[in-house]
């Protein structure tokens, strides 16, 4: 028998029940929001605490001569590495002390001690936890092998197989190639990764000026971290590409037959095709071996090979300039001619000109007597120019310097371009604050004084004597050609070519051309710097060949020489003749 | 014998062991995710003492509820208050609590001897009119009290939450001194509202310290506890510090989606952002939804409500007040830690610290939760003759 009290009891039971089921359904609406509605979301901020995105770096593309002469090159490298993730601990500290620990005992299994600090152990760890810290770079195949042998002794270390530069041809236009170093920091600046590889980046050379072009397209590698940051899983997302190769007109064998000249010498050469302003070689002595740097420049090759009076990496060819000297008499010809000097218009050399209390020896004592434009330039006359700039002025010879190229970026595809210095009254008064003097021209008219060039300026400088125009010089194969109409008539040009052949042809520069297969047209030069006891001569020698249609445009300078006729004139025969080979009967060039 | 097996409700069983089942395996996802290799195997322990939990099930549905809970109600209350106090003086501590004795927890036994003792003493009400008055609440307020008291002196506010529920539910279906009960749960949803208003006020960017400390003057909460109120009121302030907890469990539940990512798949969980030391226990819910998505969060939601739903209708059905209170005692008890446990992981209420039944790997509450059912399935089986 049930009671009235039983009945509402029941009741209540019953809406109890309604009550869990309700409450059942809520929870499922409320799952419904935050699984179906909101997962994406979620689902976003669960990936980014997760997941993070490194910038992986291909291989870098090679270095090639004109004819495929392999220049700079990778090779496989193996490193070690520890993974952070192997030495979990409580506390940061134990981590970065056990990784500490680990590496000693690697260290001496494998004898090459480590060169990370406990600090830098506990940057990364700090930093870049979910990257395996590289402590040894580029081993050799004994102390691998070695470690292989006990890597299970060894967990949480591995090999990395990266790719370090090589250059297989060693000190072959060291200065031009330039080297590699790494990237200082691995962290990205970019939104979207956070970690960047260690890459390869060009510090010096073309390695410098083509980084962008030789790196190629990085890589996209995805890491899991757990909530400590520990790397739990890597997955390639993208796959770095290589960097397409780098064709230079670069000729190694002229390259290497002027390296040949330079050797044992502090000097430079350049030799470019005068036509379209290729560079064809371009040296600098004394040079060094590239792969001395490789993985990195240390500071003991640092202080080796840079850090003495030698100066080994100090680019000789583009970077340094020079006085010109008698180089610089066909410019003061050629301003000589467009100001309206006839070429027959004779001075008189008595061996010295005087201006005021200065006096200017010229380098036949006895002097030439009257002499001609032609003639001051086989001659190298001293006197006949000095008269001559005087004659013209000061705008007028510098405005001639200006068109043939100097005192401006030659504009070389290179990160070393100097401009070198065609003075000024302003330049000569702000940088020795001294007012331009009558017998500054003087100088200047037979390339002294204030006057700075580089090699490959005046190479650049002797071609468009040759052919008329101005080249912009160029190292890669396919950098556009650039060309100048120089602002000199034809015939104004001739005569100086005719000059420039008779320097040649029994002129002060005859050692040039004997036994080259083609005509030489060139210019010696001799600049005197310093004063006193440092008093030491430069020696130069620029040309062109063959002088009817020049295809090679060269020049060369050698410091402490004894003369541009004896010390220059012989090393550009010789690396003429192995760019026109030699000519068969012995009899000169008459 | 027969007879009782045709009578024995199937429904329940098989929900209960189904849960037992999906339980084992998050056990077994959450443990393996940890660095210990001590909870790589507690999916097997869970395993033991599900075993342990059925044979005691069986035993207690087999036999007469009326008989055991007359014989054993009074004398196993008693002994659970033995047993609470012995956990304060010689307990074990861990995370700031005393809970444990030896290898179990007191205050999970606890609940369901309050539950017994409330049904042996409120089941005979019938024939006892004084007990529905307002002398039968004190009694209730006593046998409450004082259990209530010791279980707060762990302190161990989760289950509190859990058993003032369940024992508020027994006392107004037993009818007793119901205008007072509805009374004090209006008082309880004012003074709750009122401390979430004040510590909402306190917590408010922009507030002033001076302005801050007088008003949580007047909150009657622990510093802890106001950072879970201040968590669940403002869950996206902090992500780093205090809401972390949360951040990660709606990460994970959420990020599961529709259809999870799979057994032992769950990143969340695996890469230990969910923080380890509850992953296995009070936010298991997180590596389980996870992994099984919003289809395994209903079927989950689909196996309590199987298992709850049969639980009242034998309550309904019982053949004496005992039997009807002590199954409702034991579903509402079930149903408000599957509610608070699921609804603090997904931030409807609060963190608290209180195990979701089955899933959690507390094999104390997995046995108790067990014990209760089989009182519960011989209810049903020992239900009213004419009813079926």
């Amino acid at each position: 028998m049930r009671s009235e009290a039983s009945i509402a009891s029941d009741l209540s039971v019953l809406a109890v029940g309604v009550i869990f089921v309700a409450g059942l359904v809520a929870l499922g609406f409320r799952l419904a929001q935050v699984q179906l509605v909101d997962a994406a979301k979620h689902s976003y901020d669960g990936a980014r605490q997760a997941i993070r995105a490194v910038q992986t770096a291909g291989p870098r593309g090679r270095i090639l001569a004109r004819d495929g002469t392999v220049l700079a090159d990778n090779r496989a490298s193996v490193s070690i590495a520890v993974n952070p993730e192997g030495f979990q601990r409580r506390s940061w500290n134990d981590t970065v002390l056990a990784i500490s620990n680990a590496v000693d005992a690697v260290a001496a299994t494998i004898d090459i001690p480590s060169s990370l600090t406990t600090n830098a152990i506990a940057r990364h760890v700090r930093q870049q936890l979910a990257r395996p810290l590289i402590v040894w770079r580029d081993v050799g195949d004994e102390p691998i092998a070695r470690f292989a042998e006990r890597a299970a002794e060894f967990p949480g270390f591995t090999c990395i197989e990266t790719e370090e530069r090589v250059y297989p041809e060693g000190r072959l236009a060291a200065h031009v190639i330039g080297f590699v170093g790494r990237r200082e920091t691995e962290s990205a600046g970019s939104e979207k990764f956070n970690f960047r590889d260690k890459e390869m980046c060009g510090r010096e050379g073309l390695e410098a000026f083509y980084d962008s072009y030789l790196r190629g397209s990085s890589g996209e590698l995805q890491v899991t971290v757990d909530a400590r940051g520990f790397a739990v899983e890597k997955t390639v997302l993208v796959e770095a590409r290589r960097g397409p190769d780098l064709r230079l007109s670069l000729d190694v064998a002229m390259q290497r037959a002027v390296e040949r000249q330079l050797r044992g010498e502090r000097g430079a050469c350049a030799v470019i095709d005068p036509r379209n302003g290729a560079v064809l070689a371009l040296a600098s002595a004394p040079a060094y071996d590239l792969n001395l740097l490789v993985p990195q420049l240390t500071p003991e090759i640092n202080d080796r090979l840079f850090r003495n009076p030698r100066n080994d990496y100090r680019n000789r060819a583009c970077f340094e300039t020079y006085a010109p000297g008698s180089t610089f008499k066909p410019v003061t010809a050629l301003a000589g001619l467009a100001a309206g000097v006839p070429p027959e218009v004779s001075y008189e050399c008595t061996g010295v000109f005087e201006l005021g209390g200065m006096k200017l020896h010229c380098a036949r004592r006895w002097g030439h007597g009257p002499i001609d434009m032609k003639h001051a330039i086989k001659e190298s006359c001293n006197t006949y120019f000095s008269n001559l700039g005087c004659d013209i002025g000061t705008n007028a010879l510098f405005s001639a310097a200006r068109a043939m190229g100097l005192g401006a970026k030659t504009g070389i595809d290179f990160p070393q371009d100097s401009a070198g210095v065609v003075p000024s009254e302003e330049y000569k008064r702000s940088h020795y604050d001294l007012p331009w003097y009558a017998s500054d021209l003087a100088h200047a008219s037979i390339g002294q004084g204030q006057l700075l060039v580089t090699p490959l300026q005046m190479a650049r400088l002797a071609g468009a004597i040759g052919t008329g125009f101005l080249t912009r010089p160029r190292l890669r194969a396919d950098s556009p050609v650039e060309r100048t109409p120089l602002p000199f008539s034809a015939k104004n040009l001739a005569v100086i070519r005719e000059g420039m052949r008779m320097v040649v042809d029994g002129g002060t520069g005859r050692l040039a051309g004997d036994g080259v297969a083609v005509a030489v047209a060139g210019k010696t030069g001799t600049a005197e710097v310093g004063l006193g006891a440092t008093r030491r001569k430069n020696t130069w020698f620029i040309a062109y060949a063959p002088a009817e249609k020049p295809t090679v445009a060269i020049a060369m300078v050698i410091e402490n020489g004894e003369s541009g006729g004896t010390t220059t004139a012989p090393k550009v025969n010789a690396v003429l003749k192995a760019i026109f080979g030699e000519r068969e009967t012995g009899n000169g060039n008459r | 014998m027969i007879d009782k097996l045709k009578r024995f409700n199937w429904l329940m069983f098989v929900a209960m062991l189904a849960l037992v089942a999906l339980g084992t395996a998050a056990i077994y996802s959450a443990g393996n995710a940890r660095t210990e290799e001590l909870f790589h195997s507690m999916w097997k322990a869970n395993l033991s003492t599900a075993v342990f939990g059925l044979a005691i099930y069986f035993v207690l549905a087999f036999f007469d509820y009326r008989r055991y809970l007359n014989l054993l109600a009074a004398p196993s209350y008693l002994f659970s208050l033995v047993l609470l106090v012995a956990v304060l003086i010689v307990g074990t501590s861990t995370y700031g609590g005393r809970r444990w004795l030896w290898f179990f927890q007191p205050s999970e036994v606890a609940k369901l001897c309050v539950i017994a003792a409330l049904a042996w003493i409120y089941g005979s009400a019938d024939e006892r009119p004084w007990l529905r008055k307002f002398y039968g609440f004190l009694v209730a307020l006593a046998v409450i009290g004082v259990p209530a008291l010791l279980i707060l002196l762990e302190p161990d506010l989760g289950t509190m939450l859990a058993l003032l529920p369940a024992t508020l539910v027994m006392l107004f279906v037993a009818r007793v001194w119901r205008r007072g009960i509805l009374t004090a749960a209006c008082i309880a949803a004012i003074v709750v509202s009122a401390v979430l208003a004040a510590v909402y006020e306190a917590e408010r960017p922009g507030v002033t310290e001076a302005r801050k400390a007088t008003i949580l003057k007047f909150v009657p909460l622990r510093p802890h506890q106001v950072k879970r109120v201040k968590i669940f009121l403002f869950p996206d302030e902090d992500p780093h510090a205090a809401g972390y907890t949360l951040r990660q469990a709606m990460i994970s539940i959420g990020s599961g989606g529709f259809s999870g990512k799979g057994f032992r798949k769950g990143e969340t969980n695996h890469l230990k952002y969910l923080p380890q030391s509850i992953s296995m226990n009070d936010f298991i819910f997180c590596v389980y939804a996870e992994e099984a998505g919003f289809v395994g969060s209903v079927v989950l939601l689909a196996l309590f409500g199987t298992l709850l739903v049969p639980c009242v209708w034998t309550a309904y059905v019982a053949a004496d007040g005992r039997g009807r209170l002590v199954s409702i005692g034991v579903s509402t008890l079930v149903f408000a830690h599957v509610f608070i446990n699921i609804a603090m992981s997904i931030g409807l209420v609060p963190i608290t610290g209180l195990p979701l039944p089955f899933i959690s790997a507390g094999r104390t509450f997995l046995v108790t939760v067990m014990a209760g059912l089989g009182i519960v399935q011989s209810v049903s089986i020992h239900r009213r003759e004419n009813d079926r």
